[in-house]
């Protein structure tokens, strides 16, 4: 029996679905590509529903999207504690172990990552004008997320920050200085993001490069490197310099089209 | 099959009675012929209003204009008006403005609301809109109703509507090294509109983000972020809620982890926007409105 594949995360759907299981993107719906090679994320239908483990996430509204998660039993999420819009009051809320989150703290940056534990509803959405991102980790990948972007992840995913390397790319690269890292093993996990404007994605050829605006990454696979790149612009008798983000493949880069510059904390 | 008449038809967003005929319900321009937006957990998207969508109210329309950052475009009928805040004014033509104020403008100017308010009387056109995308809600209210909102959220009035506030039931005592200081999830006040009890009022308010609305049974509690919270029935009530995640073992600056809800108890019906600013942190609560508290 022919089955759909999803064009966005690559999950087979039965025939006959509009939505991609999985990840809740359109399966009717092209591929959008500009003739430069970003493909645009897919805009997720109102009320669209996907499922990771027993759990179920629905995204609603298409200005600021809400993500309403119904977690079954034995089934968790993690996700920042001031992203959350409304919740049942009996879904119990913990605090997921994190090494390194002391560092984190006293170097000033308060860093708390909540998890909420099923049965019961939660929703989650964020404070400007963009669209919902999910990507689908099948076992054993990694992807690295501009810090403060992610908006909950499913618990199979196992959450981490990167220092971002080089004193250069923490002071120039706009990037923040942390990148949080979300990893799977053995079990498929689901990461939502939320991208301010419009989302795009590229795929890097192994040793491809392109520079992007640091404001305006958002995700890329791990195996993607990032180093802030000078570039010499000459304004009148000062020179200046600008910085931007050099990205190296093999792997995906995600961009976001309304850089949004977040305060950290 | 017969459709609904517009003897029988109650228009899902706004509840009045309203035409089926149409594209758009001329009380409150919500779309009429789309199936109704609701999540798996009760809450109903309020559509947005369609790009050139009239209302109707007494001899005057509006007619909502755009769809990221829509505009309310006001034809008032003669000896008609609307009130508005001066900030939102976008143009105006024939129509005649003067400062507006109801009640007691003393106090709310000691209470440092914005109020120098507008009227403008027709005949003729005024346009007002927000800086912020989002949308443009009209809640058409039935005589003697009224509704309870965010402040700075209301766009314009009908005349007529009486314009008050009330002190936000809901705020927090916080010590600041010498200082106790008072502060508000809700912001110091609420504003409440009521439309007088012989003729229906509307009321527009911008709401960024996308509203969501449900009902409350009597009894009935959600807990909402307190900065997304846009409009409830007058009959709906107000309680903080402070909720400690568990920390296993770590209880080192937990307020850091605390989130303050607001629980809402019906009935009543109560609307939300998906954006909200990021929740203060409140350090230091020394004392607060009615609260209870919650550690897992």
């Amino acid at each position: 029996m022919d089955r759909l594949e999803c064009q966005w995360c690559h999950s087979q759907n039965p025939p006959g679905t509009t939505t991609c299981q999985t990840c809740g993107a359109p399966l009717n719906v092209a591929n959008v590509v500009s003739d430069s090679g970003w493909r645009e994320a897919p805009r997720l239908r109102d009320m669209a529903k996907f499922h990771f483990s027993n759990s179920t996430c629905q995204v609603e509204g298409e200005l600021v999207p809400v993500a309403e998660i119904a977690l079954s039993s034995g089934d968790s999420v993690i996700f920042e504690h001031h992203t959350m819009l409304w919740k049942e009051e009996g879904v119990p809320v913990g605090v997921y172990p994190l090494g390194g989150g002391l560092k984190r703290s006293l170097g000033g940056m308060p860093y708390v990552i909540t998890q909420a534990a099923g049965p019961g509803r939660i929703a989650f959405s964020r404070d400007a004008p963009g669209e919902i991102v999910t990507l689908v980790l099948h076992p054993s990948m990694e992807v690295d997320v501009r810090e403060h972007a992610f908006l909950a992840a499913s618990h199979t995913v196992r959450y981490s920050f990167e220092r971002i390397k080089g004193l250069a790319n923490i002071i120039h690269g706009g990037s923040g200085m942390y990148l949080d890292r979300f990893v799977t093993a053995g079990e498929p996990g689901l990461v939502l993001l939320h991208g301010y404007g419009n989302v795009f994605e590229r795929t890097l050829a192994d040793g491809e490069k392109i520079l992007v605006e640091p404001g305006g990454y958002l995700y890329k696979d791990s195996s993607v490197r990032m180093q802030a790149t000078q570039l010499n612009v000459r304004t009148g008798l000062f020179h200046h310099g600008m910085y931007m983000a050099e990205m190296t493949g093999p792997g995906r880069v995600g961009i976001q089209s309304m850089y949004h510059h977040h305060a950290s904390e | 099959m017969a459709g609904p008449t517009s003897s029988n038809y109650i228009c899902r967003y706004c509840r009045l009675p309203s035409d089926p005929s149409g594209v758009s319900c001329p009380n409150c321009g919500a779309p009429i012929d789309v199936k109704a937006a609701v999540s798996d957990s009760g809450w109903v998207e309020q559509p947005a209003v369609r790009d050139m969508a009239r209302l109707q109210f007494g001899q005057s329309h509006c007619q909502i204009e755009g769809a990221l950052v829509p505009v309310a475009d006001f034809a008032l009928g003669a000896g008609e008006g609307v009130v508005f805040s001066h900030h939102s004014l976008l143009w105006v033509s024939g129509a005649s403005l003067e400062p507006w104020s109801q009640g007691s403008f003393f106090t709310r100017a000691l209470s440092g609301m914005p109020m120098v308010l507008m009227r403008a009387s027709g005949p003729g056109r005024v346009a007002v809109s927000e800086d912020r995308p989002g949308e443009v809600v009209a809640l058409p209210i039935p005589p003697g109703a009224g509704f309870v909102v965010r402040e700075h959220t209301f766009l314009a009035l009908s005349d007529g509507v009486q314009f008050t506030w009330q002190n936000s039931p809901v705020w927090l005592q916080i010590r600041k090294g010498d200082d106790t200081e008072y502060e508000y999830p809700l912001g110091p006040f609420l504003d409440m509109f009521v439309a007088p009890g012989d003729r229906p009022g509307l009321l527009l308010v911008h709401c960024p983000g996308n509203l969501f609305v449900r009902d409350l049974a009597p009894g009935q509690a959600v807990l909402v972020q307190p900065g997304s919270l846009v409009y409830t029935d007058t009959s709906v009530s107000y309680q903080l809620h402070a909720e400690y995640p568990g920390t296993s073992g770590l209880s080192w600056r937990s307020y850091e982890y605390r989130t303050i809800w607001l629980r809402l108890t019906g009935p009543g019906r109560v609307a939300v926007r998906s954006i909200f600013e990021r929740p203060e942190r409140y350090a230091g609560i020394v004392g607060s409105s009615p609260m209870t508290y919650q550690r897992w």
